[in-house]
């Protein structure tokens, strides 16, 4: 018990420290953005990749050179990998897993949150993350798992805890910009809320005529992917969100 | 003798790598429909620039510096140039077999091919080059059996060549299942 609350005070401590230096040491513009369901992230010197039941990092920090690093495992079904302050917070089918990026790029475990089993990316702030779940077509979703968006405080990244829980159809991969909150529904198109209140998220528009898998919101553009297409909307007045180009089969 | 055992580890292996998810079955039909293994024709490991290609099925999505590579499932990834995004031009196909997943920091891009990982220089997109190859980075990567099937499978043959794909078969006494 009292190791407990060393360990989480010992955590939390961590967490602050994070916090403060995680711009400086963390940001790299050097690196690309990848969509929600990315199974690849650059943070810094190192490379993470997560591959069903391991997390794997790679220092690159020589330019075309890798060296391969800690091999972790983390569990079955882990799906996805988002970054962020230092973090790493992965998606499997059971839940989401938080590591710290510790000294030397290694990763400890910090928490985790668990739901039923189904397919689910992640992605998040400082404040919440936000998880789609989705039963529909996902082979191994357990007894009572329904498509969701599930919002969870990670405030205290030791304790993550669900706040609000959205009946969703068929999600997949999101994207958040500010209050803003892009969800891929596949051939269910594409759904932008206000998730200013987590408690009451708004839902602005909702857009079907393209099938939506993955979404990267970059400050006014955004891009969609579909299994047959790239679509870009301009964003920069949210009410009037509006579709600018798109590529299709055949190019 | 031997075949037993082979079932024994193949239960036995099936139910370690997928416990909790999966009850084995046991009784093995004569004829049933289900996946068989896509081997990939000629060197897996060969990279290299083409031409733009047409998109088929795209699964993923990468951004940096007004360029956008989207992944092409298990075969490569299309180069757009979106500096006009309201005209964004596909200048490129890098051929990558096997390629699921993509990340890039500078001018490298590290990439699964097949099993491997893989640091490609994209400075100059008519002469890309592998840079650094780290064999079986994934092991039990490149294309597995599609995530959201459970059934029997036709057993790969490692030595038919790397599995770049699954395709539905009618299987005779398949060996292999999840």
């Amino acid at each position: 018990m009292a190791r407990n609350l060393i360990t989480a005070l010992l955590l939390t401590a961590l967490w602050s420290c994070a916090e403060s230096d995680s711009e400086a040491a963390f940001s790299d513009s050097n690196t690309g953005t990848g969509g929600s369901l990315a199974r690849f992230t650059i943070v810094g010197d190192y490379l993470y990749t997560v591959d069903n039941t391991t997390l794997n990092s790679f220092d690159i920090s020589a330019a075309g050179e890798i060296k391969p690093r800690e091999s972790i495992l983390v569990g079955e079904g882990v799906e996805t990998i988002f970054p962020l302050s230092g973090f790493l917070f992965l998606g499997t089918r059971s839940g989401m897993l938080i590591y710290r990026i510790q000294q030397g790029g290694v990763p400890q475990f910090v928490s985790n949150y668990q739901h039923v089993v189904s397919c689910d990316p992640v992605v998040a702030n400082n404040e919440y993350a936000y998880v789609t779940l989705r039963a529909s077509d996902c082979r191994e979703a357990g007894p009572g798992a329904a498509d969701l968006l599930e919002i969870i405080d990670i405030s205290n990244i030791t304790n993550p805890h669900v706040v609000a829980s959205y009946g969703m159809d068929s999600p997949f991969g999101l994207g958040l910009d500010g209050q803003t909150l892009f969800l891929c529904e596949g051939a269910g198109g594409l759904k932008v809320f206000d998730v200013a209140n987590p408690q009451n998220i708004q839902l602005l528009h909702h857009l079907t005529n393209f099938n939506a898998i993955d979404v990267i919101p970059l400050d006014g553009l955004l891009l969609v992917i579909g299994p047959d297409r790239i679509v870009q909307l301009d964003y920069t007045n949210i009410d009037d969100i509006r579709v600018i180009s798109e590529i299709s089969i055949g190019v | 003798m031997e075949k037993t055992t082979f079932f024994l580890a193949l239960a036995l292996s099936s139910g370690l790598l997928f416990t909790g998810c999966i009850e084995p079955s046991v009784d093995i039909p004569e004829q049933v429909a289900g996946l068989a293994p896509i081997y990939y024709e000629g060197d897996w490991r060969d990279i290299g620039a083409e031409p733009p290609q047409p998109i088929r099925e795209l699964f993923k999505i990468y951004y940096k510096d007004s360029i956008i590579f989207a992944g092409e499932s298990l075969k490569g990834i299309h180069v757009i140039d979106n500096t006009d995004p309201f005209y964004p031009e596909t200048i490129k196909f890098i051929r990558i077999p096997g390629n699921s997943d993509i990340a890039i920091k500078g001018n490298t891009l590290y990439a699964n091919n097949l099993s491997d990982l893989v640091a490609i220089d994209i400075g100059n997109l008519d002469d890309i080059r592998v840079l650094d190859r780290v064999r079986n980075a994934f092991p039990g990567g490149g294309s597995p059996l599609p995530d959201n099937y459970f059934g029997f499978f036709e057993c790969p043959d490692t030595s038919m060549g790397a599995v770049v794909g699954w395709a539905e078969k009618v299987l005779e006494r398949p060996e292999c299942w999840r």
